[in-house]
Parts: C-alpha cells; structure tokens; sequence
C-alpha cells in the first residue's frame, strides 16, 4: 500500500481595500451635489421671456427675486403668492440689510401688463427694496 | 556581466479613473453654465411717501403717458425711439434732482418691453422716474 500523503492549501485571505484615490472623487461630488441643493431660490419652473434693452450690467447676488410668469402669476423665490403679501414678505426677506444689500431682482414676462408689474414695483419700493429689471441685452441674438 | 533593469519607466494611467474624470468634468461645467449672472437694469424709485408729496407738484415736472401704442410727453405724442431726446431738451439746465422728475403714468394695457424702453430712455436722459399709480378705492353705497 502506497502511502498517501494530505496537503493543505491554505486559503487566500479575501481582503478588499477601498480605493483611496477614489476618496477625492467622492468628497468632490459630495460637495458639488451640496452647492447645488442650497441653490434654494429655483425658479427654473417658472416660464418667462425677458424684454430687451441697452446698456445692461451684471446684477449681481441677491436674495429676493420676483417673477411675473407668461400667465401673469406672481411669484416670490419661486413660490407663489398673491400681491397683497408681497410687500410684507419682501421687506421680511431683506430684514435689517444696509443699503447696497436690499436688491431685489423683478423678472416680468415682456408681454406682462402695467396693471401687474406696477402694483408689484410699487410693493418692492415699500419694502425699501433696490430694483433691478432682470432684461436681454438687445445685441444678444 | 549585464544587469537588466527591474523598474519600468512608463506608467499607465489608470484606465479606471477616467470615467470618474469625465464625469466630474461634466458635473463642473454643468454647474458653471446654470450659474451664470443674470443681467439687468437698476431703477431707482422714490418711496410712496415721497412720491405722494412730489404728485402735489405735478405741474411743475415732465410728465410721460404711456399709452398701447402711443406715447406722450406733457400731451404731446412722441415716437418712442424720440423719447430721449424730447426729455434731454426739457430737462436741459435742471440741475437740481428734484427738478429731474419725470412723473411716468401708463395704461392698463401697457406691455412690460414698450414700458422698460421708454423707462430707460428716460433714464439715459437724466431724468428720475416717478410712477403714479391710479388708486383704487371702494365706496360703499348705503341702501
């Protein structure tokens, strides 16, 4: 009778490591998924067409915009409202802001009437706002 | 006796990663393209007090109708792309801000764009924007 001889094969050792490099990457998205959700004033649902002017300039950051849709609704920061609120809501918006810092951007649809977008200019001049018409460059194709 | 040499020079960029690059890459300019400034037009208005003590003066200021299709300067219809130059003569030699008053007052009807236009053109000519507004009042009539 031969002899039999056992071996042993010793299992590999199942070790995963996380990738690192990879760690970048995540935190990177992370970061930009963050910045765009504290992007809270989207408006992006609303549908307006800007009228055209001349010598336009870059309107900068503000917290308080005020949309008047195709449709002629108002909207404050992407939520509706009605016009009587508007003036309270703003000024409660801007709170103590000095001067330079109460803008308020006004996006009217170009076919939107005077007996809308007055009421709503008068408003934002009540709750001491610094108007800016958000307009197209007429160069613009 | 020759060595060779064991390092190789040449390393492969991780063919892995690339998605991830590209990805991010688009991620970036995704977020570049839906910040980018909006442009506009600053418009300084008086506040409603002010504006109700310098209506008492009306006489004295220019004062642009807006009409659907027309145009008025103190009465007088103008064609819009003429609106600047009327309210330049008019104001010529008014040195004063309160004196710059232009008191703007549109129909119902009027669009947004022929009013942001003549509005500028005003602007551009030096003068300061007044609104007034027709104020609606409810009278209650006893029975």
């Amino acid at each position: 009778m031969g002899e039999r001889y056992l071996m042993k094969i010793q299992r590999r050792q199942m070790k995963v490591d996380i990738p690192s490099v990879a760690m970048g990457d995540i935190a990177f998205n992370l970061l930009v998924f963050f910045v765009i959700l504290a992007q809270s004033q989207d408006d992006s649902h609303i549908q307006w067409t800007p009228a055209k002017a001349d010598n336009l300039k870059g309107s900068g950051y503000t917290k308080v915009t005020v949309t008047i849709d195709k449709d002629q609704k108002l909207y404050l920061n992407g939520q509706e409202l009605s016009e009587a609120q508007l003036a309270a809501r703003i000024e409660s918006n801007l709170g103590n802001a000095p001067a330079g810092q109460r803008k308020v951007m006004l996006k009217a649809h170009r076919d939107c009437t005077a007996a809308k977008f007055e009421p709503v200019i008068e408003a934002i001049s009540q709750a001491g706002g610094e108007l800016v018409h958000i307009l197209e460059d007429k160069k613009k194709k | 006796m020759k060595f060779r040499r064991t390092s190789k020079l040449l390393v492969d960029v991780p063919a892995v990663a690339s998605g991830d690059i590209a990805f991010n890459l688009i991620v970036f300019f995704l977020v570049c393209a839906s910040t980018q400034p909006d442009t506009g037009r600053p418009q300084m208005l008086p506040k409603s007090e002010q504006t109700q003590q310098q209506q008492q003066q009306q006489d004295e200021h220019l004062i642009v109708e807006l009409k659907r299709n027309a145009v008025l300067v103190n009465g007088d219809p103008v064609k819009t792309n003429e609106v600047k130059a009327r309210v330049i003569a008019k104001l010529t030699g008014k040195t004063r801000l309160e004196d710059r008053v232009v008191i703007v007052k549109s129909a119902k009807d009027v669009p947004y764009h022929n009013w942001i236009e003549v509005t500028s053109q005003i602007e551009d000519a030096g003068g300061i924007i007044t609104l007034q507004l027709e104020e609606e009042r409810t009278v209650d009539v006893p029975q």
